[in-house]
């Protein structure tokens, strides 16, 4: 058995990467000796992770009560790594400074730029070419902790925010499964965030552009706010909003298209993006 | 007839749009894609994505749920209850 420090692992979060993470941990669990658990704090549609627990015979423990939760985690007395992956539970300083807890969270983007939430959609937004994660160690700040490994990846110039965060998950199991060993032998070595007090935070009610454009507005950063909003189905954020023909609309669909420009429809709009392509939207006008 | 047959263009689209998503759905043949791991939640915002634009139909939030993507045939019933309404 390898040394561990930890006598107890928790995996919190929702989605497709806490399921993997929350399979790895479960995987190594007599490899280092410690005890798997997992908690759902924010209930997810397509959530697997319950299924996880019940295979393998883990804890499962559904706590969406914000104080519950803290007091949760305040009563465990054992040496307890806990993993944060697609969380957004934040950990009260209390908890982040009691010394059996260590915590270790997952970032969508390369700390210390776009911290707070929903970061792949402001690296979109900004036209950003680049984009990352950060696993990093938590402290008392929010996403302010030292970065224990990050890896990088492009944006092309069709990504939208849910393609983007799905990349961003695969290099975070990536990067979790590459650092594991080093956390739970407590030597990852890792590098403090050069913060200045300048940094933005990005807060859940924040949109990019307010989540409005106007139709005079160049199709390319139209297209960019549009991609940058959108998570599918996820109502992360209300659909973006306009004025067509004096009235206010709401954007239902959009996407580039290619060929020659489609018949003027109604609740339809084609803007050029160049030749022989389009971005088409779909509209609803709103009192 | 012709209902008929338009029953049947519009599955063949709906596997056209899974097999190009996720080509393993189309020989799934549980009750529970999502949780034996042939389709994903991003798999299924393409898939709802491209069905809105193929069928010119919005799809509401509250019905992107894994009952109704439970398999193929799942799909095509609520494709199909969609274009009624």
């Amino acid at each position: 058995m390898l040394q561990s420090a930890f006598e107890k692992v928790i995996v919190i979060g929702y989605g497709k990467i806490t399921g993997e993470i929350l399979e790895y941990i479960i995987e190594k669990q007599q490899e280092f000796g410690y005890c798997a658990a997992f908690i759902e704090h924010e209930v997810h549609p397509f959530g697997i992770t319950e299924k996880i627990c019940r295979e393998h015979q883990v804890t499962f423990a559904r706590i969406e009560n914000k104080k519950e939760l803290a007091s949760h985690f305040g009563s465990i007395s054992e040496k307890t790594l806990i993993v944060s992956a697609s969380n957004n539970f934040l950990f009260p300083k209390e908890l982040v400074e009691k010394e059996n807890l260590t915590i270790i969270n997952f970032h969508n983007a390369l700390l210390p730029d776009y911290p707070g939430r929903n970061a792949p959609s402001w690296a979109i937004y900004m036209g950003e070419r680049e984009s990352g994660i950060t696993w990093h160690y938590v402290n008392a700040g929010i996403d302010e902790g030292s970065i224990i490994i990050q890896k990088r990846c492009e944006i092309g110039p069709d990504t939208k925010a849910y393609e983007l965060a799905e990349q961003l998950m695969k290099l975070a199991y990536e990067a979790f499964v590459e650092c594991f060993e080093d956390v739970m032998k407590a030597r990852a070595v890792t590098r403090p965030q050069p913060l200045d007090g300048t940094r933005r935070m990005y807060r859940s009610y924040e949109a990019p552009g307010d989540g409005f454009f106007e139709m005079t507005q160049e199709p390319e950063s139209i297209y960019r706010l549009l991609r940058s909003m959108d998570y599918g189905k996820s109502n992360i954020f209300p659909p973006a909003q306009t004025v067509m023909d004096g009235k206010k609309a709401v954007i239902l669909r959009y996407r580039k298209i290619f060929g020659d420009l489609p018949e003027r429809k109604e609740g339809f709009c084609y803007l050029p993006m160049g030749e022989n392509t389009f971005l088409k939207l779909k509209y609803a006008n709103v009192d | 007839m012709k209902l008929k047959g338009e029953n049947q263009k519009m599955e063949e689209k709906v596997l056209e749009i899974l097999e190009e998503h996720c080509e393993e759905a189309l020989d799934y043949d549980g009750d529970s894609m999502m949780e034996d791991g042939v389709i994903d939640s991003f798999t299924v915002i393409n898939v709802v994505s491209d069905l809105e634009e193929e069928f010119d139909i919005e799809i509401d939030a509250k019905y992107v749920i894994a009952e109704n993507f439970k398999n193929k045939e799942a799909i095509i019933a609520f494709v199909r209850r969609l274009m009624e309404e």
